[in-house]
């Protein structure tokens, strides 16, 4: 019986082995500090002229220069894959880890303030010389990760609803 | 072991037929055991299969950023459909039609009859353009519905657990404070839309006296990606949008039923067992009963690990015949049985994977069964042994 109970034991857990073995998912791209191209859109000092994400919003009009500092959130996946292209929110608010006992396991989305999110957050497009948006995931081009701060330099865009996105140009990316 | 003398293949065979009726019941438990494991993966496949047949890897679902990763609670501009195929490069064209499909979809209570009970159905409201993204669907009968009418699903019936006979073509549904005629039958391959009910867009918004739609399906063409879709649902922040990959959405569905799947693949696991100790309490038995023979033969000069070979070989035999039994009962009464879920209904899939658990369990059961109690066999003594009653 001793015999029977190990084989059935380990039959079994060779089967939840083999099992779990096919159970991989495949992980984002994790932040590894910018690459060899990305570097090229780092400032080497933070601009100091830099306006939160509420005032850019509310003052910039299309093709204007606007340098505007805020921390990447605002969604649950402020990336766009592949692209280098992210959200950032207004620093005036508060990710959920920043609030006493909140345990949100992405507080990056700033989902304790929904109601203040749409108008505080703006999209930013890191694009080259030609103005196309860098077809490289952001998290691997610059090295980003979810609520850092950065602070960016770009030309603003509106569209006809006044949605407002930043074509950056160059990045600061605070420690 | 090379010269070591091996009962006749037939000596095992014939042992077998010497007790019918123990060998009968062993067959009927063993069989159980396997179908019972065959159902249970049938399950789990025919799962796994609606979720992953039912994404199109070039077709993108935009809907509302508050609806989470449920479709049905969404709800957005009806003019994002006209938008993005306006703001977007890669939509798929042709013939200049453009590969956006807005789309409305909700649960609500159906009605087969004015007397039945509602029983909770899909309903998706579709354009013209909806069949060139839903590329699985494909017309049984009938004809694509006029105002008033619908298309059902080769699951509806399962979905509202009701006749099929209640959803031939002509025949009315009613949901939605209206009556719709049946005009024609899909089927989708196995996708989750088979359970659907699919109705004229405009006329569900009238029905409901919705403005709204519930989300967009783009289709990419071979230039087009996601993130292009994801870039234009990020810079448009008054629609709220947002865009996740048709197959990226039925995975995370997926996901959302890994529990139930594991489930399933424990549930196997315990049947298994269950079944290697019947057939151990089987086998053990046939030993007992058999040791004035089993001495006979060691008597007679062959060696205790041919006995040992030979009653493995019976046990195995007997489990592979329960394997073929349970699969082809499978095949012809299992394989293709509707079970409803929450998200619409399933065919269960007796598919390769499932035969090959199946009677990968039977031979578990045949050879680890015979084990212990060949193991037991060959610790008698002859001369003990040819005393035994």
């Amino acid at each position: 019986m001793n015999e029977l109970c190990k084989l059935v034991t380990v039959s079994s857990l060779a089967t939840s082995l083999a099992m779990f073995a096919g159970c991989s998912t495949s992980a984002p791209p994790v932040a590894s500090g910018p690459s060899a191209e990305g570097a090229s859109y780092l400032l080497a000092a933070e601009p100091v002229t830099a306006k939160g994400v509420k005032d850019v919003r509310a003052d910039a009009k299309d093709a204007d220069d606007v340098t505007l500092i805020g921390r990447i959130g605002g969604d649950e996946k402020p990336w766009v894959e592949g692209q280098a292209a992210f959200v950032i929110v207004d620093s005036s608010l508060k990710p959920c880890n920043e609030r006493p006992g909140d345990n949100c396991p992405s507080p990056w989305d700033y989902c304790c303030d929904a109601d203040e999110l749409p108008k505080s957050k703006v999209m930013i497009k890191i694009v080259d010389a030609a103005g196309k948006t860098v077809a490289t995931d952001a998290r691997k081009l610059l090295g980003l990760k979810e609520l850092q701060t950065v602070v960016v330099r770009g030309k603003a865009k509106r569209d006809e609803a006044g949605n407002l996105t930043v074509l950056a140009d160059g990045i600061f990316v605070r420690k | 072991m090379l010269r070591m003398r091996l009962l006749p293949w037939e000596y095992g065979i014939r042992n077998l037929f010497r007790r019918p009726a123990r060998s009968g019941l062993t067959l009927g438990a063993l069989t159980t055991v396997v179908l019972l494991v065959l159902v249970v993966v049938a399950f789990i496949r025919g799962l796994e299969g609606s979720l992953a047949t039912s994404g199109d890897p070039n077709v993108v679902l935009v809907y509302s950023i508050g609806a989470a990763a449920d479709i049905e609670n969404s709800a957005i501009p009806a003019r994002t459909a006209a938008l993005l195929s306006a703001s977007l490069d890669g939509v798929e064209q042709r013939y200049g039609v453009s590969h956006v499909a807005p789309e409305l979809y909700i649960g609500t209570k159906v009605r087969t009859s004015a007397e039945a009970p509602g029983m909770f159905g899909i309903v998706r409201g579709v354009t013209a353009t909806t069949p060139l993204l839903r590329r699985q669907v494909q017309m049984l009968e009938g004809k694509w519905p006029g105002s008033g009418e619908v298309l059902v699903g080769k699951l509806t019936a399962a979905k509202l657990g009701c006749d099929s006979s209640l959803l031939q073509i002509g025949r009315t549904v009613h949901f939605d404070n209206r009556d719709w005629t049946i005009s024609g039958r899909f089927t989708a391959g196995g996708a989750a839309f088979e359970s659907e009910i699919w109705a004229p867009l405009e006329d569900m918004q009238a029905a409901l006296k919705r403005q709204d739609i519930s989300l967009v399906a783009v289709g990419l063409s071979g230039g087009g990606s996601t993130a292009d879709v994801e870039l234009f649902c990020k810079e448009r922040v008054d629609l709220e949008l947002q865009a996740v990959g048709e197959t990226a959405y039925y995975s995370a569905l997926q996901k959302h039923y890994q529990p139930v799947r594991m489930l399933g693949w424990i549930v196997v696991l315990l049947v298994a067992g269950a079944g290697v100790f019947a057939g151990l309490n089987t086998m053990y038995g046939a030993v007992v009963g058999r040791v004035r023979e089993l001495s006979t033969l060691q008597a007679v000069g062959f060696r205790r690990r041919s006995i040992a070979i030979s009653l493995i070989q019976e046990a195995t035999l007997l489990s592979m015949t329960a394997s073929l039994l349970a699969s082809a009962i499978a095949l012809f009464l299992v394989n293709g049985t509707a079970v409803r879920f929450t998200m619409g209904a399933f065919a269960l899939r007796v598919d390769s994977l499932a035969i090959l658990v199946g009677c990968g369990t039977g031979l578990l059961l045949g050879f680890l069964g015979a084990i212990p109690p060949a193991m037991k066999a060959m610790r008698y003594e002859i001369v003990e042994g040819l005393k035994a009653v």
